[in-house]
């Protein structure tokens, strides 16, 4: 997958790019729109990150050169500016989805890779992790080709995991994915534990390794060469 | 009421005082003007009755029912003549009447006569109505002028106030435009205009200011808070022992908690401004349906029963996304400052919203958690805006909010009427 990221913070970028490119995604940046234009009338790419706030203008000016493109990539805005307006009209203009700054790089990671299922694989793709099968189209679970009965929420939190899997991921960034952007002050309510604590039961049940491991209290981690 | 409604009211006001102080001198005039001509009058009759006497007319002939003649002691001086009223008979009327009677001595040859002459007076009364009577048309013909002239007049005197007025009424800071209010003849009213126009352009400058800072402190803050997390999140990934880790997770919390206040603190600072106009009514059920689906889990999680008695199409004019927050913020409020097999009951009525929940009897005024920064629960993940947001909310839309508690029930309602 390559993805152009639109961004003009450098310390921002320099974040999303360690964290995607170690993902194996490649990455190329812009700064400005001016840089951007360039960049996406030379290349393709599969997804823009699109910042809104940018030196030269406002991001959303460069959706309409996006649309033109063929193969039109996915765009998934992110911003500080945490107006509806803008989450609006840039939805209204053809981007694929909205993340507000500040987010947890897990979650753009989510986001990025479920834009791609989506528009690339149609969503027919299948996840595989070891014994773990996930069927993204059919919400279908399967561990050693055995069906696992599980909520749409441990099914989200598996996705999420498997996506960014040898990853910690803080209890807040688990909760806001799962809850929503204004969940977060209730994440404290060890809710995120409980979830956790069933989908680990379940993988166990149906015979699967328990990759799931606490580090420190700070998050979860699903780690591949779990004992 | 209108002031051209106004100012004609106190003209009819000052008018029929006029016509009223006017009417009584007027009626004082006529009426000291008829007596001194009825008294004219009467002298000379009596004159002219001395001279028939003189001339031999024996005086009991003369004698009538308006004509009386005493003989007097002629070592009396002569009386001039006096007027003075009286009811006498009056023959043709056949009846008493008022009458002026005017009497005077005369010595003629050797004898003295008092000669008294009656005649009718002309009544108060009809005095009176010829004046009110003449008034009323003075006040018809002003009433008359008042429609058609005064009115009309002053109308378009005031037409620029009113224009004025108008373009103040429409005035709105989402439109961005300062007042341009036309000129008129009238150098109080181009004052007052260029006073208003100059008082618009200065509040759209402070409110652009505001709204700009507000976004900007809200970007500026949150885009090097969003570079801390990621930080703090690569960091989390390295090799770290325990006490690295417990570090790491506390820069992470209240780096976690700056994002909330500053994005509460832009909330209410974009509330503040109004920025949130409410166009059309929205359907607040629907809205508190899916917020209460979202949080049902956490609800479950957290041992909670819930009790709804909500209408089924409750409209109200207001901004969705504020809506969203206004119900997410309330419900959150009643999960986490609940208690053990705790409850919540949530009623909607195309009146009221009322949420209550069980909780521990609140240790401060509950008023005062609808203040910024004010908590009641030690809870450090809980910033104390979450209340301030709704009271924000109701002011902005014009709704009434009360936050109460008593037995251990906790009582969120805002009244949309």
């Amino acid at each position: 997958m390559k993805i152009l990221l639109i961004e003009d913070n450098a310390e921002l970028m320099q974040n999303i790019l360690r964290y995607l490119s170690n993902e194996g995604i490649r990455c190329e940046t812009a700064q400005t729109l001016y840089e951007a234009e360039d960049k996406l009338l030379g290349y393709a790419y599969d997804c823009i990150l699109l910042d809104l706030m940018l030196p030269d203008g406002n991001g959303l000016t460069i959706l309409q050169v996006i649309n033109n493109l063929n193969p039109r990539p996915n765009v998934l805005i992110i911003s500080a500016k945490d107006s509806l307006d803008d989450k609006l009209e840039g939805l209204d203009l053809g981007a694929d989805d909205y993340l507000p700054k500040p987010f947890h790089l897990a979650e753009l990671l989510a986001r990025v890779k479920a834009l791609y299922r989506r528009s690339k694989l149609g969503g027919k793709d299948e996840l595989n992790f070891n014994e773990i099968t996930i069927e993204h189209q059919n919400l279908l679970v399967t561990i050693y080709e055995k069906p696992v009965e599980l909520t749409k929420k441990e099914f989200d939190l598996l996705v999420f995991f498997i996506t960014n899997k040898n990853r910690v991921l803080g209890k807040q960034a688990i909760a806001q994915h799962l809850w929503g952007d204004y969940t977060d002050d209730l994440a404290n309510f060890d809710f995120v534990y409980q979830h956790i604590k069933n989908l680990r039961k379940k993988i166990c049940a149906a015979g699967g390794r328990d990759y799931l491991t606490t580090v420190y209290g700070i998050g979860y981690k699903f780690d591949e060469n779990a004992l | 009421m209108k002031l051209l409604n106004h100012l004609t009211i106190m003209y009819l006001i000052l008018t029929l005082l006029a016509l009223a102080i006017g009417g009584f001198f007027i009626f004082r005039k006529l009426e000291s003007e008829i007596n001194f001509e009825l008294g004219m009058e009467l002298n000379r009759q009596v004159d002219a009755f001395a001279d028939r006497i003189r001339q031999g007319a024996p005086p009991e002939r003369l004698t009538s029912d308006r004509l009386e003649i005493f003989e007097l002691s002629y070592s009396l001086p002569e009386e001039e003549l006096t007027l003075r009223d009286t009811l006498a008979y009056h023959d043709p009327m056949n009846q008493n009447e008022i009458q002026l009677k005017g009497s005077k001595s005369y010595k003629i040859g050797d004898k003295h006569y008092r000669i008294s002459y009656y005649n009718l007076v002309v009544e108060t009364e009809d005095i009176t109505e010829t004046v009110v009577y003449t008034m009323l048309i003075v006040l018809l013909v002003q009433l008359l002028f008042i429609g058609f002239f005064f009115r009309g007049v002053s109308n378009r005197i005031l037409k620029p106030f009113y224009h004025t007025l108008d373009q103040i009424q429409q005035f709105n800071f989402q439109k961005n435009l300062p007042l341009d209010l036309d000129r008129s003849q009238i150098r109080e009213f181009n004052e007052l205009n260029d006073f208003l126009e100059r008082m618009s352009q200065k509040l759209l400058k402070d409110y652009r200011q505001i709204k700009e800072f507000s976004e900007n402190i809200s970007h500026e803050i949150q885009t090097p808070a969003a570079v801390v997390r990621g930080k703090l999140e690569h960091l989390m990934n390295l090799e770290i022992n325990r006490e690295q880790a417990e570090l790491i997770h506390s820069a992470y919390q209240n780096n976690e908690r700056i994002h909330r206040i500053v994005r509460s603190l832009s909330l209410l600072a974009k509330l503040e401004n109004e920025e949130f106009e409410a166009p059309t009514p929205i359907n607040l059920t629907e809205i508190l349906q899916k917020n209460l689906e979202m949080l049902e889990e956490l609800i479950h999680l957290s041992e909670l029963t819930l009790e709804t008695n909500l209408d089924p199409s409750v409209m109200v004019n207001m901004h969705p996304f504020i809506a969203e927050i206004m119900m997410h913020n309330l419900l959150s409020n009643a999960i986490k400052h609940n208690q053990k097999e705790g409850w919540i009951r949530v009623t909607l009525t195309p009146d009221l919203l009322l949420i209550d929940n069980s909780g521990l009897p609140l240790r401060q005024n509950p008023e005062e958690l609808l203040q910024r920064f004010k908590k009641e629960s030690p809870h450090p993940e809980s910033v104390g805006l979450g209340l301030s947001i709704v009271n924000q909310i109701c002011k902005t839309y014009r709704f009434t909010f009360s936050y109460t508690s008593a037995n251990e029930t906790h009582s969120a309602s805002i009244g949309f009427r």
